[in-house]
């Protein structure tokens, strides 16, 4: 299979550029080129989401991009946030503080088997960025995390808890929403 | 209970006598109505995404404005409740209303010229037998001159044409196809170019034309050959939505929806045979081939955005995405088909028996005109055995307005 080098920043850190198989989907790579399994392989046809990954455009603005269905070159020289690169560390890379996703996640006990977590986390976090950058009224809140999750599919159906978690997340976080349109 | 009784019910309860045409169409009657129905389409214009069939509020958009399919259930005030058979008839295959009003074109008349007097008939038995609903289409909103009904007269003149001859040197099974084709399903609407004045180029019958934006191929013999159909591969896609060819998209999963699922072989038969000939060219191959380049930049677009579902060589997912090789749209001429679909996308679609395919994303925003151009170049080049023709003004110009 031919090869090519590929450049990528994943979580903030420059990978290491090498030969990846032009044919590599994105999922593979992460899962062994550079053993972020946190990232899941569900449908393998685009349709389920929880293989999603988080790219950060040079504009700063965030997008959802499905690894699964996309080519491990389409990233090349972006930068790409995975679910392991949302919560702070220590320099011996224990986790310190989760981010106000994962946190809310946690605190409604959002997932049952959470295998579609890390999707929906990429998905909220996109979300949460997004409403940072251009705050919505309050009363437009629930209609704009429905639209923003409804394609990611939780088989264990816990969408009411997603969906709960991520608004508190939302009100959580300073300057997402507003009262008045 | 007899036809007498009927008639005395019917009078008794102040019944026109429309109504007793339904209630004395006998079942069979119906069912042959119901067929000849679906077979003409009718749903496709007659009813609004969501709505009861046949209610009408359909928009059918044309270059000169948008017009409504109305209701043809048998309401009194907006359906057909007052038609009489005759009258139906008279719409059906003239394009004129009972009270002298000239429909527009966008209802097939000039097609519907030659439906046979009794397939008009239990049409409208059928039509007649469903429950009135009171529900009015939307007005049509037609752009000056074409706002004036009555200029429609002079388009008729020119334009409405004769019917097809008679053809009695052909085969009974090509003269049932041609009446599906041509009266029935009035394929050449959209198959056919058209002219300034929206009328069909009848010299140019089936040689392809473009409907909201894209391209309804060519059915002539020799082009369908080109494009590797054969006849059987034909009535597959008309019955099943999708062949080794693909699957049906914008107006013609329309039409499969509506129509084409429901047809029954021997007439599936009649169609193929009528469209390639009795003596169908072969089908032509193409090797998929590296003409492209194998480092060439379409070919990373492909690997990069396309071949987790399509497969690194084109190979489709059996009943996911479909195949690159054998597709017939990457073997159109005009590139215009395969630029859409990457730029709009797919909605998720519905075939026959549990067969689904999912959505396909579309490419606005992910790739540039350029990029895409390099994507659909080395489509084209690979699976269509086409030279590389299409680039970046071309895709603009063909994102950029529905034509």
């Amino acid at each position: 299979m031919p090869a090519r080098s590929l450049k990528v920043t994943i979580n903030g850190q420059a990978q290491p550029v090498e030969d990846i198989p032009e044919e590599l989907m994105m999922l593979d790579y992460l899962h062994e080129y550079r053993n972020l399994t946190g990232t899941r392989f569900g449908c393998g046809q685009g349709m389920c989401r929880a293989c999603t990954v988080i790219v950060d455009k040079p504009d700063g603005s965030s997008e959802e991009v499905r690894t699964c269905i996309t080519g491990a070159h389409y990233f090349d020289g972006k930068k790409i946030r995975t679910v392991e690169g949302h919560a702070q560390r220590d320099e011996e890379g224990h986790i310190k503080t989760l981010s106000t996703v994962q946190q809310q996640f946690l605190e409604h006990f959002s997932f049952q088997c959470s295998y579609c977590a890390p999707g929906f986390v990429n998905a909220a976090t996109v979300l949460v960025e997004r409403l940072q950058r251009q705050p919505i009224a309050r009363s437009q809140l629930e209609n704009t995390i429905s639209e923003a999750l409804e394609s990611h599919i939780c088989r264990c159906t816990g969408y009411v808890r997603y969906f709960e978690a991520v608004r508190d997340a939302v009100l959580k976080t300073p300057g997402t929403t507003k009262e008045a349109s | 209970m007899n036809y007498r009784s009927i008639l005395v019910t019917a009078l008794a309860l102040g019944l026109s006598t429309t109504s007793v045409w339904s209630a004395t169409s006998d079942n069979s009657t119906l069912e042959q109505g119901q067929y000849l129905v679906r077979a003409a389409d009718c749903a496709a214009c007659h009813t609004k995404e969501g709505g009861t069939p046949y209610a009408g509020g359909a928009p059918i958009a044309t270059p000169f404005g948008t017009v409504y399919g109305t209701n043809i259930r048998p309401d009194k005030e907006y359906g057909i409740g007052d038609y009489s058979a005759d009258e139906f008839y008279h719409v059906l295959t003239e394009g004129e209303l009972p009270d002298g009003t000239q429909l527009y074109p966008a209802m097939p008349y000039t097609a519907y010229h030659s439906i046979a007097r009794s397939d008009s008939d239990a049409m409208y038995a059928y039509l007649m037998s469903l429950k009135p609903l009171n529900i009015e289409a939307p007005e049509t909103d037609l752009s000056w001159p074409f706002s004036m009904r009555w200029t429609l007269n002079f388009w008729n003149l020119m334009f409405a044409g004769e019917s097809p001859g008679d053809a009695k040197d052909q085969s009974e099974q090509w003269q049932r196809g041609r009446y599906m084709v041509d009266v029935l399903g009035h394929c050449g609407e959209c198959h056919t170019p058209r002219n300034a004045l929206g009328a069909l180029e009848r010299d140019n019958h089936l040689q392809g034309g473009v409907i909201a934006g894209y391209e309804a191929p060519s059915l002539t013999p020799d082009e369908l050959a080109d494009r590797g159909w054969t006849p059987e591969d034909l009535q597959t896609f008309l019955r099943e939505g999708m062949s080794d060819q693909g699957t049906m998209f914008s107006e013609m999963y329309t039409v499969f929806h509506h129509s084409s699922r429901y047809l029954r072989d021997e007439d599936l038969k009649a169609m193929s045979l009528y469209l390639m000939g009795e003596n169908p060219p072969d089908a032509r191959i193409v090797d998929a081939g590296n003409r492209a380049g194998a480092d060439s930049p379409g070919r990373r677009h492909y690997l990069n955005v396309c071949a987790g579902c399509h497969g690194a060589q084109g190979e489709g997912v059996p009943h996911v995405a479909v195949a690159m090789e054998g597709n017939t749209t990457l073997r159109l001429d005009d590139g215009r088909n395969l630029v859409k679909v990457i730029y709009d996308g797919i909605g998720a679609q519905k075939f026959s028996g549990f067969e689904r395919m999912q959505a396909m994303p579309g490419f606005a925003d992910k790739l540039s005109s350029a990029e895409i151009a390099e994507l659909v170049n080395y489509l084209r080049q690979t699976w269509g055995g086409l030279d590389a023709t299409i680039d970046a003004a071309a895709v603009d110009e063909l994102t950029a307005k529905n034509e």
